[in-house]
C-alpha cells in the first residue's frame, strides 16, 4: 500500500458556526425545551429523569427506577481530584485515602427566572443596600455601556437602577446557546388565552430588547440582553393590556400583564393558565474542522495488494501459479498475471487489457506510521492509469 | 495581557492521573425487553442483536450492549450447524482476530479458557459475546467489576426467576490484580462461575470454573456456551450442582444449547439467552489527566501592573506616597507557548493581592 505525504497546501484547518435555535415556551406551570413534550416510562414520569424543560447532561437513567441509576464515584488518591460539589474541607476531612467519594446523576439544567420587586433584597454589613446578582453582575453589565446607554446598571440617562427597580431577570445556562447567543435572534412572546398580545426583540442587534408588538408601543426598550452571558434582564412594569389581570405574582392580587410578568407561572400551588410566553433565540457553537486533500495522481496507485487482483488458475498450470514452495524453498512466480477486469460491451468478448483498481479507503497516518483515521467511500472509486482523483477528506476536531 | 513572562523549570510541573468511574447496573428487565421488544433491533444482516434502554425509535434511547454468538470451525457444533453456518463461523473468527490475534503460522486463535497459549488447554470453540456500547464502557470496564447473572432451570419464567439458587452468577472476581495483557486488543480477565448452586467455594474468587472472559478496553465479554449446556460440567463443581441452561432457552425450546446454536437463527438464540439475562453490572473507568502547573511569584516580581487604570496622573493609585510599597492584585494567569503564543487562561475566583513582602504560588492545574 503507496503513502503519501500531505504538502501544507493538502491541509486546511477551519472553524464551522453554526447556530442552534431553541425555544422555550412557558404555560401553566410547565417549562417546554423546544417543543419537546413529557415523555411517561415505567419507572418513572418523564423518561429522561429530569422535568420538562430540563436537559439532562449524558442522559444516561432513561427510564431507570431510582435503585438501578448509574451513577460516578472517584477513589481518593494522590492526585487529590474529587467532585466540585465537595468542598476543599470536606476532601480533607471526611475522607481517607481510599474511600470512595460518590456523585450523582442525572446532572440537569434549565432556565431559571427571578422576579426581584421594587426595593432592595440584600444588606450587606456596612448597612449598603444591593441585590446580589446584580452586583455579581455588574462589571459585566457595564462592560457594554459603550453599546448602549441602557447597560448603566445605575444611570440618569436610562432614568432607572437595576439595583433597586422592578426587574424581571432571565438565566439561560450556556448548554442551550453555547459561545454566545446570536445578535438579533432574541424573541420574547406574550400571549394571553392563545393571543399574542405583546412581542419583544433584539431588533438592533446591540443588547436592548424593543417591544415589536403591539403597534402603539414599538421602539420602547423593556430591557437588554447579555449576550455572552446568556441573561435577559427586563425593566418595564408598564402595563401590556388593562383588558386583562392574572396572578402572576402568586399572591391571589390580580395585576396587569407587564414585561416584568414574562414567564411568570404564578404560585406552584395555583399555576397561572391564561398566560404563555416563548422564548426563542439562535445560539452560536464553533467547530473547528480539519480538511485534507488526499491525491490520485495519474499513473499511481494503480496496483492492489488485493489478492483478487492476481488472476488465479482454475487448472493449477504452472506459468499461472502464485508460488512455488518446498520444504527449504519458497519461489514466487515471475509468471503472475493481473487479472483483467475491464468489462466489455459484448457477450462472450474479453476488452483489451487495462490496469484498473477500485479505491475504497483512504487511510491517514501520523508521523510514526500509526493508522489514525481511516476514510471509506460511499462506493469504491475506479481508476485507471490515466485517471487523477483528489479526495476531500473531512475531519470534525 | 502579560508584561512579564516567567518560564517554567522541571520543578514547575507534574502530571497526575485519575480515574473517574461511573456504577453501571443494567437490570435483566432493560435486557429481556421491558418495552415489548420495541428496545431490541434486529438487522436484515441477521449477525446479532441490539438492546437500548428505551424503545430505539426514540430520540431517548441509548444503545446499551450487542448480543451474538460464534463458532468456531474446530467445534463439533460447527458441522451439525444447519442455520446461519457461515456467519456464525464468520463471527467467531472476527472476533477472535480481534481479541485474540494470530499464532505464529498465521491462523487465527482460538479463545484459550485461562488465557494461557503456551501451554495449551481446553479452548473456548463455542461462544457468546456481549459487546457493550462505548457509551457505558467509556475509556474502559474496572477491573474487578464485572458481573452478570443468569436464570437457570427449564424456562426462564417468573416463577423460575423466584426461586432460590436458579440462578449463576459470572464475574471476574481478582481480576483486580490478576489480569492478562496478551491479547491485540488490550487488557482481559477471566469470567468466573460464582454459582449459589456450586459446593466450590468462589469466595476466594478462583475455585469457580473459567467460563470466559472480559476484554476491559474493548468492552466485549465472551462467554463459553458451555455455560448454557449440561455437556461441560466443570469438574471441580460436579454434575449434581451444576446449574447451566441444560434446557436451553425457552424461546426456543430445542431442548439444549447445541440445538440452539446450531438448528437456530443468531437473532432466535440471542433472543433465548437474553430472555436468560437478570442482571449485568459494572463500573466503568474514565481516565483524567492532569498537568499541574505551579506558578511562583516571588516576592520582587508581578507587584506592578499594566493594566491602564493602575496609574491616574502618572501615578500609582495604590500608592498614596512614593516610598509605599508597589501592590497589584493578581486576576488572571496565562500560560503560553515557547514562541509566546496564549494557550490557556486561569482565572482566580477572586484578586489575589500581591506586593513586595508576600510571594505567592499559583497551582494551575488543567485536565485532559
Amino acid at each position: 500500500m503507496p503513502k503519501f505525504k500531505f504538502s501544507p497546501k493538502d491541509i486546511l484547518y477551519n472553524q464551522i458556526r453554526l447556530y442552534p435555535k431553541t425555544e422555550f415556551l412557558i404555560y401553566s406551570g410547565t417549562t417546554f425545551y423546544n417543543q419537546r413534550a413529557p415523555v411517561s416510562g415505567t419507572a418513572v414520569d418523564d423518561v429522561p429523569h429530569v422535568p420538562n424543560g430540563y436537559v439532562s447532561l449524558y442522559e444516561l437513567n432513561v427510564d431507570r427506577p431510582s435503585t438501578a441509576m448509574i451513577y460516578p464515584f472517584i477513589t481518593k488518591g494522590g492526585s487529590l481530584s474529587s467532585f466540585s460539589t465537595v468542598s476543599t474541607t470536606n476532601f480533607n476531612s471526611d475522607f481517607a485515602y481510599g474511600d470512595i467519594l460518590s456523585g450523582s446523576y442525572p446532572l440537569s439544567s434549565s432556565i431559571t427566572r427571578q422576579h426581584y420587586a421594587a426595593g432592595f433584597t440584600d444588606l450587606d454589613s456596612g448597612g449598603r443596600n444591593y441585590r446580589k446578582r446584580i452586583e455579581a453582575l455588574r462589571n459585566t453589565i457595564e462592560f457594554y455601556s459603550n453599546v448602549s446607554k441602557h447597560f448603566m446598571v445605575s444611570s440618569s440617562a436610562s432614568g432607572r437602577d437595576l439595583a433597586a427597580v422592578e426587574m424581571n431577570m432571565i438565566d439561560i445556562p450556556s448548554i442551550f446557546f453555547g459561545s454566545n447567543i446570536d445578535k438579533g435572534t432574541i424573541d420574547l412572546k406574550f400571549y394571553i388565552t392563545g393571543t399574542l398580545v405583546a412581542r419583544a426583540q433584539d431588533l438592533y442587534r446591540n443588547g436592548e430588547i424593543v417591544v415589536t408588538e403591539p403597534a402603539s408601543s414599538t421602539e420602547t426598550v423593556v430591557g437588554l440582553a447579555l449576550y455572552n452571558e446568556g441573561f435577559i434582564i427586563l425593566t418595564s412594569s408598564t402595563a401590556i393590556t388593562t383588558e386583562f389581570q392574572d396572578d402572576y405574582l402568586g399572591t391571589g392580587v390580580v395585576q396587569n400583564p407587564t414585561w416584568n410578568y414574562f414567564g411568570s407561572t404564578g404560585s406552584a400551588a395555583t399555576p397561572i393558565h391564561s398566560s404563555s410566553y416563548t422564548i426563542e433565540f439562535s445560539g452560536s457553537t464553533t467547530s473547528p474542522t480539519l480538511t485534507m486533500f488526499a491525491h490520485a495522481r495519474r499513473g499511481m496507485l494503480n496496483f492492489s495488494n488485493n489478492p483478487t487482483y492476481i488472476k488465479y488458475s482454475s487448472s493449477g498450470s504452472v506459468d499461472e501459479e502464485l508460488a512455488i514452495t518446498a520444504s527449504n524453498m519458497y519461489l514466487e512466480s515471475d509468471k503472475k498475471y493481473i487479472a483483467n477486469t475491464i468489462s466489455s460491451s459484448y457477450s462472450q468478448a474479453e476488452e483489451p487489457f487495462e490496469k484498473q483498481t477500485f479505491i475504497s479507503r483512504i487511510g491517514i497516518y501520523d508521523d510514526d506510521d500509526n493508522l489514525i483515521a481511516i476514510a471509506k467511500m460511499a462506493t469504491p472509486i475506479r481508476k485507471k492509469e490515466s485517471d487523477e482523483y483528489t479526495f476531500k477528506l473531512k475531519l470534525d476536531i | 495581557m502579560a508584561t512579564t513572562f516567567k518560564t517554567f523549570s522541571n520543578n514547575d510541573k507534574t502530571s497526575t492521573r485519575t480515574m473517574l468511574h461511573e456504577a453501571i447496573p443494567l437490570t435483566g428487565t432493560i435486557v429481556s425487553g421491558t418495552y415489548n421488544e420495541e428496545n431490541i433491533k434486529n438487522y436484515s444482516h441477521g449477525m446479532f442483536q441490539s438492546v437500548y434502554d428505551y424503545p430505539y425509535l426514540s430520540s431517548s434511547a441509548n444503545h446499551i450492549l450487542d448480543i451474538t454468538y460464534g463458532i468456531s470451525k474446530d467445534s463439533a457444533y460447527s458441522s451439525s450447524t444447519t442455520v446461519q453456518q457461515e456467519k456464525k463461523l464468520n463471527i467467531y473468527n472476527q472476533m477472535a482476530q480481534v481479541l485474540v490475534g494470530y499464532d505464529a503460522t498465521g491462523s487465527i486463535r482460538l479463545f484459550d479458557e485461562d488465557g494461557n497459549f503456551a501451554a495449551g488447554g481446553a479452548t473456548i470453540d463455542e461462544a457468546w459475546f456481549f459487546n457493550f456500547s462505548r457509551l457505558l464502557t467509556k475509556d474502559e470496564i474496572k477491573k474487578g467489576s464485572f458481573e452478570m447473572t443468569f436464570l437457570t432451570g427449564g424456562a426462564a419464567t417468573d416463577a423460575v426467576k423466584g426461586e432460590s439458587g436458579a440462578e449463576l452468577t459470572i464475574g471476574d472476581t481478582g481480576s483486580a490484580n490478576d489480569y492478562r495483557v496478551n491479547s491485540p486488543a488490550g487488557e482481559y480477565g477471566i469470567l468466573y462461575t460464582k454459582s449459589s448452586g456450586s459446593t466450590g467455594a468462589f469466595s476466594d474468587g478462583y475455585d469457580g470454573y473459567p467460563c470466559g472472559m472480559i476484554y476491559y478496553q474493548a468492552g466485549i465479554a465472551v462467554l463459553t456456551a458451555s455455560i448454557f449446556n449440561n455437556l461441560h460440567v466443570p469438574s471441580n463443581v460436579g454434575a449434581e450442582n451444576w446449574v447451566g441452561l441444560d434446557a436451553g432457552p425457552a424461546a426456543v425450546g430445542s431442548g439444549s444449547c447445541q440445538g440452539l446454536m446450531t438448528g437456530s437463527e443468531i437473532s432466535g438464540g440471542v433472543e433465548g439467552v437474553r430472555d436468560r439475562i437478570k442482571n449485568i453490572s459494572f463500573s466503568n473507568t474514565t481516565e483524567l489527566n492532569s498537568t499541574i502547573h505551579f506558578c511562583r511569584a516571588n516576592h520582587n516580581e508581578f507587584n506592578y501592573s499594566a493594566n491602564p487604570t493602575y496609574l491616574s496622573a502618572s501615578q500609582i493609585v495604590v500608592k498614596d506616597k512614593a516610598a509605599d510599597s508597589p501592590v497589584a492584585y493578581v486576576t488572571t494567569i496565562g500560560l503560553y507557548a515557547p514562541d509566546n503564543e496564549l494557550l490557556a487562561v486561569a482565572k482566580l475566583s477572586e484578586p489575589i493581592r500581591k506586593d513586595p513582602t508576600t510571594e505567592l504560588t499559583f497551582r494551575v492545574r488543567l485536565d485532559y
